[in-house]
């Protein structure tokens, strides 16, 4: 599509928890959920942070696209669920046999858990992604690592690009129609899109270098970062509510997990109110969505 | 903003009475080249000008200005003296020419870097390492200098080539130059961008008091916020007295070869009129003969065909007997109810259009950015397909010219360009030459494509199309920023096919062109065709919009 036809895409920002923080406070709570998810392998625990995860996809990406989602992402957990008794035979309570081989009701569960654990981190991942757009990434980054926020940047900048004109290069090659010409082979011509765009590309470069270099570029010693986030004083009370929040869940987590056990026989979860304080970090980001709705009626 | 000439001065002292440029005895040239480019040459530019330098490709307009921003320098011999605001140009570094002498290239494309309109804004000031606070405040004021707050969270990759362009601007002014080199920054724009970005280039001449000084091959639409102008010319520059003369419409078809176009041009009086209202609103003083004149077109048209039949014994070379292949193309290629859209969410960009391009002829589209015309050469090569309606296509073969020539450009010298399709389409060298002696390439064989000037450049994609015979040849924007010696001769390229009886169908803003050029010009707009007519009728009937 050529450019001048896109709609306007006005700078709205997606719909997504923490927007009115410092980037940091998204962030610390996307890298701890991450961590809680991916190394709390117990089934209450997984249970409790997937229905956080989906509780969230419902509400900032709509229903019917994290149902569209779910369409892939439960045929995984069964695959996983069916292919890990295969794979560990091991556990107490045997379900059937296949040939010589034992399927066991634990370790089925296990592969049960472990799809659930895949998926629960892929929904927050999706979540980091609309909480941490990639400015707010570049933000972090900020002065610390200003050449690697910059390079992020211009690839940004460059892919859809580039992408842009090998449509357009194709696309000539496709215009060009002479009866008795045999029909471009695909992966010649493709061959050959990729050649047009690297001289053009290169081409381009030196012209984009000058470019940088007539804007100062290596006149200081160390480059700033323009970042549209301040870090306010609730920015870091919210941090260190976070931290602390988060230290009680990792302890929850710790706990649970260890007097978990999968072999040889299935422990059985009990009531127990460290639950309450897993189950109240994975719906934060809801909640607080929750509120930002309310807040605009 | 305040003006920047009253700034705190930064570097050097430098009272009103120092020039902004002041260039002695400047010599330059190239590594390996014969010839300097420039010889000897003494410039001065006084301060808050808003200079003009004009001059044809390969002048050394680029290579004078780029002689005043020591980093983008080209490499190469220099002796002589240069200074700009009293500073010499030698003793700057990096960060001292970024805050005083801003540069804007020639292509939007190219000088972005950033992915966002904010970021890009910022880019020079984070190179500076200033701090954050300064940086806010600096882009905030930038931003709303140039009216781009609503765009400011934009991507750069989804801007129109004006935004593009008016953004380099703005980018570089939010380092507040005092001094502002602009090499033919609106020459990859359509008209009205080009209006846009000129006004706001105006603005910051005189509101902010910066100097301003752009090369350009296009002088005409500049004229009116010029205060100077200067020629560059044998590696000399001298400065134009009459600036006036800069404004006249030079006709693409020259006295040497009585052409189509001249022959018609001359018929309806078209340059003799036009240039006693250039620069007015009004319509023509003699509307009345020019509908007249309208009324008679077809006579005239016929006469002005047969004066060509004619005259085209009196340039054998190129009347394409021996290059053009036959063409039976002979029926039109059409379009009917033609509805098209890129998605479902997106708006309809062609709405029930109908049209019809007989063969034998060349056919220009206009209209504004975004008003589908690249969208409907894309339906007519069969690279967008048809929502509903029908699109019969006359000709058996077809080829389409992209805006950016660099998208057909794969070889490493321009003759194995030329030869690329020589086995699949069925010509050899010596046509390949023919063809290229045509196009004003002869000389060039063993260059590399991307050496060439923009202009040859265009000449070369062109040249390859044409080897190939396509009936029906399609052009996006095949003028675009191009000098006007490239323009006569795609102009003559395009005259040739049709009358060979290919049919040419350009889509362009170059009103210009299309007058002299076209046998019909087809307003689009909203999707659809508003007005389709001969040039001379079409501006006869304009107010608004003319050449």
């Amino acid at each position: 599509m050529p450019v001048d036809i896109m709609r306007e895409e006005s700078g709205n920002e997606p719909v997504a928890a923490f927007s009115m923080s410092h980037p940091a406070v998204p962030s610390l709570y996307m890298v701890l959920t991450l961590g809680l998810t991916m190394f709390s392998m117990q089934p209450v625990l997984i249970a409790l942070s997937l229905a956080g995860g989906l509780a969230y996809g419902f509400a900032t990406r709509g229903a019917a696209r994290t149902l569209g989602a779910l369409r892939w992402q439960l045929p995984v957990i069964l695959i996983i669920a069916l292919v890990n008794p295969l794979f560990s035979a091991s556990g107490s309570t045997e379900l059937f046999r296949i040939g010589m081989r034992a399927v066991y009701l634990e370790s089925m569960v296990y592969g049960l858990c472990m799809g659930g654990l895949f998926v629960a981190s892929v929904l927050w991942f999706g979540a980091a992604a609309s909480m941490l757009e990639y400015d707010k990434v570049l933000a972090l980054l900020g002065n610390a690592a200003p050449v690697i926020a910059l390079m992020i940047s211009m690839c940004m900048r460059l892919i859809p690009q580039f992408l842009r004109r090998g449509r357009t290069v194709l696309a000539v090659q496709d215009a060009i129609d002479v009866p008795g010409r045999a029909p471009a082979d695909p992966v010649r011509s493709r061959l050959r899109a990729s050649s047009v765009l690297m001289g053009w590309g290169m081409e381009d470069s030196l012209e984009r270098a000058d470019a940088m270099r007539s804007r100062g570029w290596g006149a200081a010693t160390r480059r700033t970062t323009y970042a549209r986030y301040r870090l306010g004083r609730s920015d870091i009370a919210a941090l260190v509510g976070l931290a602390l929040f988060g230290v009680a869940t990792a302890a929850v987590a710790w706990t649970a997990t260890t007097q978990y056990s999968f072999y040889p026989q299935l422990s059985v979860p009990a009531p127990w109110p460290g639950y309450v304080v897993y189950a109240a970090w994975m719906v934060l980001p809801c909640a607080l969505h929750a509120i930002d709705e309310k807040r605009f009626g | 903003m305040s003006r920047l000439d009253r700034g705190p001065v930064s570097g050097a002292a430098c009272g009103p009475d120092i020039p902004a440029i002041e260039v002695q005895g400047l010599s330059f040239a190239y590594p390996g080249a014969g010839a300097p480019v420039l010889e000897g040459l003494d410039w001065r530019v006084p301060q808050g000008a808003f200079a003009l330098l004009v001059g044809g490709t390969g002048s050394g307009k680029s290579t004078l200005l780029s002689l005043l921003k020591p980093e983008i320098a080209p490499a190469g011999e220099r002796t002589g003296d240069a200074r700009v605001l009293g500073e010499n140009v030698a003793d700057m570094d990096v960060r001292a020419s970024a805050e005083r002498v801003g540069y804007v290239f020639q292509d939007p494309e190219n000088q972005i870097v950033c992915e966002t309109v904010w970021h890009e804004m910022a880019f020079g000031l984070e190179n500076l390492g200033l701090a954050r606070d300064e940086m806010r405040r600096r882009v905030a004021e930038t931003s709303y200098f140039f009216g781009l707050e609503d765009w400011l969270h934009r991507d750069t990759d989804t801007l129109s080539g004006g935004r593009k362009q008016l953004l380099s601007l703005a980018a570089v002014l939010a380092l507040r130059p005092r001094v502002l080199l602009l090499d033919e920054p609106t020459s990859q724009l359509d008209p009205v961008a080009e209006k846009n970005f000129l006004h706001a280039l105006f603005r910051v001449n005189r509101e902010l008091g910066c100097t301003v000084v752009v090369a350009t091959h296009q002088p005409r639409p500049m004229l009116e916020y010029a205060t100077c102008a200067y020629r560059i010319e044998d590696g000399r520059v001298r400065e134009v007295a009459d600036m006036a003369s800069l404004g006249r419409r030079e006709s693409l078809f020259s006295d040497d070869m009585l052409g189509w176009g001249a022959v018609r041009c001359a018929k309806n009086g078209v340059f003799s009129r036009r240039e006693d209202n250039l620069g007015s609103l009004e319509p023509p003083g003699d509307v009345s003969s020019a509908k007249k004149s309208s009324e008679l077109d077809k006579s005239s048209e016929f006469v002005a065909q047969t004066s060509l039949e004619n005259g085209s014994e009196a340039f054998p070379r190129t009347d394409g007997s021996r290059i053009l292949q036959k063409m039976h193309g002979g029926s039109a290629t059409t379009l009917a109810g033609s509805w098209f859209r890129y998605d479902r969410a997106g708006g309809w960009v062609l709405r029930g259009l109908d049209v019809a391009f007989s063969a034998g002829a060349v056919h220009a589209i206009v209209g504004g950015n975004g008003c589908g015309k690249s969208t409907m050469l894309s339906v007519l090569a069969k690279t967008a397909k048809l929502q509903r309606g029908r699109m019969v296509r006359g000709a058996a073969s077809a080829a389409l010219l992209p805006q950016n020539p660099k998208a057909l450009l794969v070889a490493e010298t321009v003759r194995d360009e030329l030869m690329e399709w020589a086995s699949t389409c069925g010509y050899d060298e010596n046509l390949a030459r023919e063809r290229a002696a045509q196009l004003g390439l002869d000389g060039l064989e063993t260059r590399h494509p991307y050496d060439l000037s923009g202009g040859q450049r265009q000449l070369l994609a062109l040249a390859k199309l044409l080897l190939i015979g396509p009936e029906l040849l399609l052009l996006d924007e095949p003028t675009k920023g191009l000098d006007l010696f490239s323009r006569r001769i795609i102009a003559r390229a395009l005259r040739d096919h049709a009358k060979a009886g290919g049919t040419v169908i350009i889509a362009t803003h170059d009103l210009d062109f299309a007058e002299q050029v076209a046998d019909d010009i087809a307003m689009m707009f909203d999707g659809e065709i508003a007005c389709m007519e001969p040039p001379a009728d079409f501006f006869a009937d304009n107010v608004f919009y003319r050449a």
